[in-house]
Parts: C-alpha cells; structure tokens; sequence
C-alpha cells in the first residue's frame, strides 16, 4: 500500500519572498524521506504543498502518477501528522481516529474495525474511549499517528511529530514510527530541523536550506560525504579548515592547510590554486602529545585549549595558530591531555575532502 | 481501498471528476467566503447604523435648508445647558465611585483560585445581568419613604420623620453606581488577571514595601485596565435614562431623558436629532481622546490587550513626566501608608475580603429585598413587610397582561439572539480569520452599536424603520434588537476563534473532510460553549432593553421591560417585586445552565495534557 511521490521543478514565492526553489525529487513507494533544514528553510511550506494547504506558485507534484496540484486537501487522500497533534479536543480517542472515514461516509462495522487495528498498531487499544487530554503527550502522538493511517493512505507525512516530547519519548517513538512504517510498507515525508532524527529513521534526507534542496542522501552518504559546507556544518559537528589546492589529480590533491602545513584530501571538483575549505570530522581527528620533527601530512601544531570529559569519550578544542580544532576521542584508558598541553593533532587523507 | 488510489488506479493524467457540490465549492474559494461571512455584518450595519444614523445628521440642520438653529438652542438655551453638563457630572461622578469602588474586588479576585472565584463571580454576575429596571426598582423600595433605609433610621430614632432620598442626586449616584459597579469589576479583572503577581514579589524581595510594590509596580501596569474600564462606565453613563428618570429628581435630568421627552411628549424633532449629535459627538470625542492612551478594542474586549510592540503612546511619555514630578509627594505617601497599613496587612488579606464582602452585600442586597417585598401582605411598598403572604405571586399568576408582556419578550429574545449569533459569529469568523487593511477600525466599527448612546439608536431606527414602513412590525423591534446586540456576539465569538488551535481545520481538511464538513464536524462543535455564551448575551440584551422597544414597538404587544416601566410609574406595587423575583431566578438559572455545559466542555476539551 504505497505510492510513489514527485516534485516537479516547485517554486513558491510570497509576494516577492522566493520560498521554495526548484524543488525536483522522486521518492520511492515505501521511502522514508525526511525534509531536514533550520527553521525558515521552506521545509515546512514544501510539506504543505504536498498536503495542499498551499498552492505551488509553479511546478507540478504527483502522486503515483496522478497530479495533485489542483485537489484541495480533502480529496488527496493523504495521511497526516500535525506538530502539536492537533487532535480534535471535542471527540474521543475513537472518534478522532474514525474522522478520516467517517467523513469518506464508511459503513459503521468497516469504521469499527479499522479503527480497532489502528489503535492496535499503536498500541492503544483500551484508551479507546478517553479524550485527547485525559491522555500524555506521547499517547496523543500516538492517536496522532492511528488518525492518520487508518484510511491506508497513499503516503504519510509528519510535521515535526517529535518536537513536543521529552527525550526518553522522543527516543522510544522513533523506533514506533520506524516499525510502523516498515509494517504497513508506508512512503513517509518526515520532516524536523533535528538531525539525529533524520539520521536515525530516514532511507534518505533531503537537506534543506534556503529554499533550495542542498543534498539528497542516505545517512551514511550525507554524514561522511557531504557536499558542501552547509551540509558538513548542519549534519553532526565538523571542522572547517581554509586550504589552498597546490596539486589535483585523479580527484585527490596536495593541500596547504591553514596556510602552514602540507596536506592531502579529497577533492570535490577543485583545480589547482583553488581556495577552499578542508572538512574533517572531529572523530577522525588523533590527538597525540607533540612530536618534535613530525612534518607528516594533515598534521597542525597547537596546544589544548579546553578538554571536556564526557563520560565514553573526551573532547578537546586545539588551538592551532588562528585556527580551533574540535577532535572527538573515546576513552579507552589513554592519556589525557590537560589544558595547555602542546599537541599535534593528524586525520588521513581519506577521511577529509576538500568542499568549496 | 482507498479513494485517491482507487482514482489513480483508473487512468493516468485524468483528474477526477470534481463532485457537483456547489457549497463546497463557493466555500473553497478564498473570495466568493469572504463576502458571503462579511455580508450579513456589513448590511446590518451600514442598513442599521449608518444610514438611520446620516438621516438624524440630516434632519438635525434640516437637511438641505442648513438651518443650524437648533443646535444653537441647545447651547442657548440654559435649561438644555444645564442638562448636558449635570449628564456629564453625572457621569464622571459615577464613573469614579465605580472604579474606586471595584478596583479593590477586582484585585482581590485576581488572586483567587478557582472555586473562590467562581462563588463570588457569581454574586456579582447575578446583579449584573439583572434588568437595570430591576435594579432601579429595588433602589426605590429600598430608599422610598417607607423603605429599607428611613424605617430603620426612625426606629432607630435617629430621625423624626422619613427623609427625602429618592428623587435626589443621591438616589442617581447610588442607583447608577449599583448598576456599574459590576461593570467595573469585570472590565478591569480580565485584564488585570493577565498581570502575574510576580512582579511585585520580584519588587518586594529587590526591596520595595509592600505599598511601594503595589504603587510603583502593580498598580501602573494595571492602569490601562482602570482606564479602559472608566471609558466604558463613562460612555454608558452619559446615555443612561433609566436610572436618572426613575431615581431622580427634575433637576438630575440628564440628556437621553431630554431628547426621549422631545422625541415623544413635545414632538419637536428637530431639536431632539440636534441633541443626539452633540451627545454624539461629545461621545465620539471622549473616545477619540481614550484612544491616544489606550488601543480602543481593549474596552470592550480584554482579549486584545495592549501590544509591547506599539510604539509608546501619548500616555506612557505623559506618565514618565507626570511620575518625576510626583517623585517626592510619591515618597512621603509610600511611607505614611506604609506606617499606617503594615500593623493591619495580614498575608490572608482579612482586610481585603471583609472589604469585598461588603461590596457583595451592596449589590446584592437590593434583589434580597425586591424577593422579600414579593412575599408581602401590605398592598403598598413598605419594607420591612408587615406579613407574609402569597398574595402577589396569586395575583402575577393571574394577570394575563403580564403573561403575554413575558412571551412576547422571549419570543423577541430568542428571535434576536437567533440573528445575532448568526450575524455576529459570521461577521468574528471574517473579523478574525481573514487578512485586509483597516482590520482594527472595521473591529471598532463593528462594535459601534455599544458606544453610540442608546437613545441616540432608537431614535435613529424610529425615524428610519418610519421611512421603510416597517416601523411597529416584529421585524423592526428584532432588528433594533440584533442591532444591540450584535457587538456582543462579536466581542465573545472574536475571543473564541483567536483561541482556536488553527492546525485542527487542516488536521479535518487533509483527512478528508470539505469544507461543510470541517464547520460542522470540526468548528462549530468547538465552538459551541462560545456560541451558547453569545447567543445567551444577546436574549438577555434583548429582554433588558427598554429604550429601542419603546421607540420601535408600535401597537404590539408590550415588552416586559416595557410593561415593567409603565407600571413602575403609575403604581408602584409589590407585584413588580414577585415578577422581578421571578424573572431574576429565570436568568440565573440560564446563566448558571450555561456555565455548566461550559464547564462540562472546557474539562473535556481543555489542551492542558494529563499526566
């Protein structure tokens, strides 16, 4: 029970405000697409097209391979889970779950028993009869979540569903999202500005920003390679170090990082004499006490500015001429280095690429 | 299956045929809703208000004659003179009295809890909503010749023979404040209670005394609250004509009874419509000079409280100067308050509450007396009551002429209330929901029936619903009464749909519900406690009025009110007390109906999250 979802070259201007640029994406029946950005991105006004609460200024969104563009909202037959639940205060658990077929006009005995499996799936079954708030907010997100998948929609979209609960929760209906999900085979657009929501749940995020949809990636992908600064900084902690390309080839180059040092990385469509930045993750990064004659490459000099203890591994920002290195170590009994410790910090080449 | 799929599965690129549901369609485009929910508003008033109101304006210099003669004798003459400034000292009087005298209970009840409040809400909802007639009938049992006040002053033999109270200032003040009291305390509660006691925690632990706290922090955050109060008070005052007609002497007569008696005694239009402009405008004017302090929908509806983002307005730099020079009067104030006030402030506020019970008594007491009066055995108002008898219930049960004036007034109610729900909940849903220029004065307009003067409507809608021919039609008087009340209906349903959690219509619509279905499903049910508010509001308008009846009634049957009225000035007998009595237990037990099925639906549907 699922069905593919296209967008088309979108563009969606307020007034003179350029919202949502040349959105052009093809999720897969069954995908679990996450629409990851900060807040004001235009994630938020994709995801509403797709439901029709907005019109696209232009572009074109199918589903299967039917357009949408022209429905209105009640005729698309999406499912849909609003931030803030926005449950239906006046009727029951039951009753908010039975709305979607209720209003499609559904003989009362096939009501009742959808209704039944979905309170089942999400394991609310004997609140059937409580209302909304006479329940927790994770309860509620569950009601949430049955009302919306009870008609068997073709595609299931989730706005921020997460956002109002503690962590412990949050943690817990991620992992009943994701079995729901793969139970019922649902294509799903789910969108957050948290990132390890994204990185956790979806086949793919598309990341967003500015209007514009900057990678589209599996997780993997998107944490070890990404394609440009936004999404290195965005997607889990990097650093960012000025470099100059001295020598490319076969897409891997000889460095000057930070202006002192040689290096080697990865390139992303640099040529020789390019300015850029090189990004490597501050796990990839080996701390060790200053050696006296260590000229290897992608090695800088500095002495420890700030180690914070974090319980399975320690952090520490290295203070190298005018830059601050952030490296990442797990605990496993090595020696740790106090503030004021020169040190050398080192990553391999593999681990870095060059992003412009 | 489901729908979409089912469709998608027929054939590629065809758009599914769109169901002939023409409602649903008009109510999906943005445009053809707008005009359909503004339109019953816009014609209501413009139908209504504005132009009865342009035909006075036009009368009142004779039309193209341009003959301002008459407003010249309104000024000229010193009789007429007299009038406008007694009305204005009147009404500034009064409004004082009230706000001095509800401010205290007002703060009082910003610091209870629930329970507490709801007892007390309800000692004074009750007189509140009892018929100004009711009340001013009460005052002239209670301070007549033989009444409350001058048969206990002669046993007490502190005078010889009964003093002469009713017909003087003093029955006016005390009958008006009676009637505003209330008024005040509930006006500058609901804002008030936006104020978080805090701040003057956080002033007294930084070292404020308790007074101090209380004049330098709390007591100027509620200023807005006080004025926006005192405006409303005044305002109404000046219009009132029951009170001062029935209450007062001739030289306490105020303006609306002027232009009542030239309207229909002496029959001279002309100055009648002149005196309503100056009325008019001498209102327009205190509104245009609140305006510079307050935001003027902060008057009627506490919900749109001041904005922080508005820029500060005359008041605020009028104050900062005012403050400055008022520094060291301030200082010495505090600290003789404060030596006199801090052996006597308990933190249980004794003072405080015994204050406020006495507050209740005042309002209250004159409906414990009019209910007493009812059971009376003498054919004449004399309180105490002699004996004890059922003779006047017997009788109000078998006067039919009392019996038609009822039905016919809740016949008139429910029809008014009817329309104005429906025209006042679609004119907030435009109000609220749609975006235009000018939203805030469009706000105000619409609530101009509640700050024209009364008397200035009724002859407005006499002289026009004359014109139409449908003067003296049940027609007429409901609209006359929509008219009233509509503001109201707009006031609480505007409040209801700012509260309106605006993901829930979405939530209907991308599940599957039309837009018909959504209002019905959906809002509507929401908003049914709000609705049963303003739809109660708007009957018991309609069944209070008095002035608009009287004008626009023709040869119907009369109003109760107006029964009441013509009855209270002839003979003043204790059958007006068993009706008072009985029509003061029906509008309790509405209000209180009400607030149950309120309170039943809040409990369930309150977004608070159980834990």
């Amino acid at each position: 029970m699922s069905t593919s979802l296209e967008m088309k070259n979108i563009q969606k201007f307020y007034g003179p405000l350029h919202v949502v640029k040349d959105f052009d994406l093809l999720i897969q029946p069954g995908e679990f697409v996450t629409f990851l950005g900060p807040s004001g991105s235009g994630k938020t006004t994709a995801l509403k097209m797709i439901a029709g609460f907005e019109t696209p200024t232009s572009g074109d969104i199918f589903l299967g391979s039917r357009s949408i563009v022209d429905l209105p909202a009640y005729e698309r037959g999406i499912g849909m889970v609003f931030q803030n639940y926005a449950l239906f205060p006046h009727m029951t658990v039951a009753e908010n779950v039975a709305f979607p077929l209720t209003v499609r006009k559904a003989p009362r005995q096939e009501t009742a028993e959808k209704v039944g499996r979905a309170l089942q799936l999400v394991k609310m079954d004997q609140y059937s009869g409580r209302y909304p708030n006479q329940l927790s907010g994770g309860q509620q997100q569950r009601i949430a979540l049955a009302r919306a998948i009870v008609f068997n929609p073709s595609i299931l979209l989730m706005d921020e569903p997460l956002g109002a609960l503690d962590r412990n929760l949050r943690e817990h209906m991620k992992i009943e999202i994701m079995r729901i999900q793969k139970e019922l085979n649902m294509t799903v657009v789910f969108v957050t500005h948290d990132q390890d929501e994204a990185l956790t749940m979806s086949d793919r995020i598309a990341v967003i920003n500015e209007g514009r949809l900057v990678q589209v990636d599996d997780s993997k992908s998107l944490y070890g390679k990404p394609k440009n600064r936004f999404v290195a900084s965005f997607v889990g902690e990097s650093n960012m170090i000025p470099c100059r390309v001295d020598h490319a080839q076969n897409g891997v180059g000889k460095l000057t990082v930070a202006g002192i040092a040689p290096g080697a990385a990865q390139l992303s469509g640099q040529t020789d004499g390019a300015k850029a930045w090189l990004f490597v993750r501050p796990e990839h990064v080996d701390i060790d006490l200053r050696a006296p004659a260590a000229d290897a490459p992608n090695a800088l000099h500095g002495v420890v500015e700030n180690a914070l203890f974090l319980g399975e591994m320690t952090r520490y920002l290295v203070r190298c001429g005018d830059e601050t290195i952030t490296v990442k170590r797990q605990n496993r009994g090595q020696a740790h280095f106090a503030g004021g410790t020169p040190v050398t910090v080192s990553w391999k080449s593999e681990d870095c690429t060059v992003l412009n | 299956m489901n729908v979409a799929q089912a469709r998608a599965a027929g054939s590629v690129d065809e758009r599914p045929v769109k169901r002939l549901d023409v409602m649903n369609a008009l109510s999906g485009n943005r445009w053809i809703r707008g005009t359909i929910v503004a339109s019953p508003l816009t014609i209501l008033l413009i139908g209504f208000l504005v132009i009865p109101l342009s035909y006075i304006v036009w009368g009142s210099f004779e039309g193209s004659k341009l003959n301002f003669s008459h407003y010249a004798r309104v000024f000229a003459s010193e009789t007429n003179l007299n009038i406008l400034l007694r009305t204005l000292q009147t009404g500034f009087i009064v409004t004082v009295v009230s706000i001095t005298v509800g401010y205290p209970v007002a703060y009082l009840l910003t610091k209870l809890k629930s329970r507490a409040l709801s007892t007390i809400s309800v000692f004074i909802l009750i007189p509140l909503f009892t018929a100004f007639l009711i009340r001013t009938y009460a005052w002239m049992v209670i301070l007549g010749r033989e009444g409350v006040i001058n048969n206990a002053l002669i046993s007490l033999g502190l005078v010889s023979a009964p003093l002469q109270l009713l017909n003087t200032t003093f029955a006016v003040v005390i009958g008006m404040a009676h009637v505003f009291i209330p008024m005040a305390i509930f006006t500058m509660y609901s804002s008030m209670v936006r104020i978080d006691h805090d701040f003057a925690h956080a002033a007294q632990i930084l070292g404020a005394k308790p007074v101090q706290a209380f004049l330098r922090v709390y007591f100027p955050m509620t200023l807005p609250a006080v004025f926006s109060a005192g405006i409303l008070i005044f305002i109404t005052a000046i219009g009132f004509y029951i009170t001062p007609a029935l209450l007062g002497g001739p030289s306490d007569t105020m303006i609306s009874q002027l232009i009542v008696t030239q309207m229909t005694v002496l029959l001279n239009f002309e100055l009648g419509y002149a005196s309503s402009i100056v009325l008019l405008l001498v209102t327009i004017g205190i509104l245009f000079v609140a305006s510079l302090f307050i935001p003027l929908e902060m008057i009627w509806s506490s919900t749109s409280t001041a904005t922080l983002d508005e820029k500060p307005r005359v008041a605020a730099r009028l104050f900062t100067r005012l403050k400055r020079a008022m520094e060291p009067l301030l200082r010495v104030t505090e600290s003789t308050i404060h030596t006199v006030t801090s052996p006597l402030l308990t933190r249980q506020a004794r003072w405080l509450w015994a204050y406020t019970v006495l507050v209740l008594l005042f309002l209250t007491a004159p409906l414990i007396v009019v209910v007493i009066l009812s059971f009376s055995s003498s054919p004449f108002v004399v309180f105490p009551p002699p004996g004890l008898s059922m003779q006047w219930w017997e009788k109000l049960a078998k006067a039919t002429d009392w019996h038609q004036s009822f039905f016919f007034s809740i016949q008139l109610g429910a029809a008014a209330a009817l329309v104005a729900t429906i025209v006042g909940t679609m004119g907030a849903f435009w109000l609220v929901r749609t975006q235009f220029l000018f939203k805030r004065t469009l706000f105000l307009f619409s609530l101009s029936p509640l700050m024209v003067p009364v008397v200035i409507i009724a002859t407005a809608l006499y002289v026009f619903e004359a014109r139409l021919q449908i003067l003296g039609t049940f027609g007429g008087l409901v609209m006359g009464h929509v008219l009233l009340s509509v503001p109201y209906v707009i006031v609480v349903m505007a409040a209801a749909l700012r509260n309106f959690d605006p993901a829930l219509e979405p939530a209907a619509s991308v599940h599957g519900a039309r837009p018909l279905q959504t209002l019905r499903l959906v809002t509507l049910p929401i908003l049914k406690p709000a609705l049963l508010t303003a739809g109660l509001l708007a009957f018991l308008t309609s069944f209070d009025e008095l002035l608009v009846s009287i004008f626009l009634l023709g040869r119907q049957t009369p109003t109760l009110p107006i029964k009441f009225w013509g009855d209270i000035k002839y003979q003043i007998d204790p059958l007006l007390s068993a009706a008072s009595t009985l029509i003061v237990l029906l509008v309790t037990a509405s209000i209180i109906t009400v607030q149950l099925i309120r309170d039943r639906h809040n409990k369930r549907t309150s977004t608070s999250i159980a834990e």
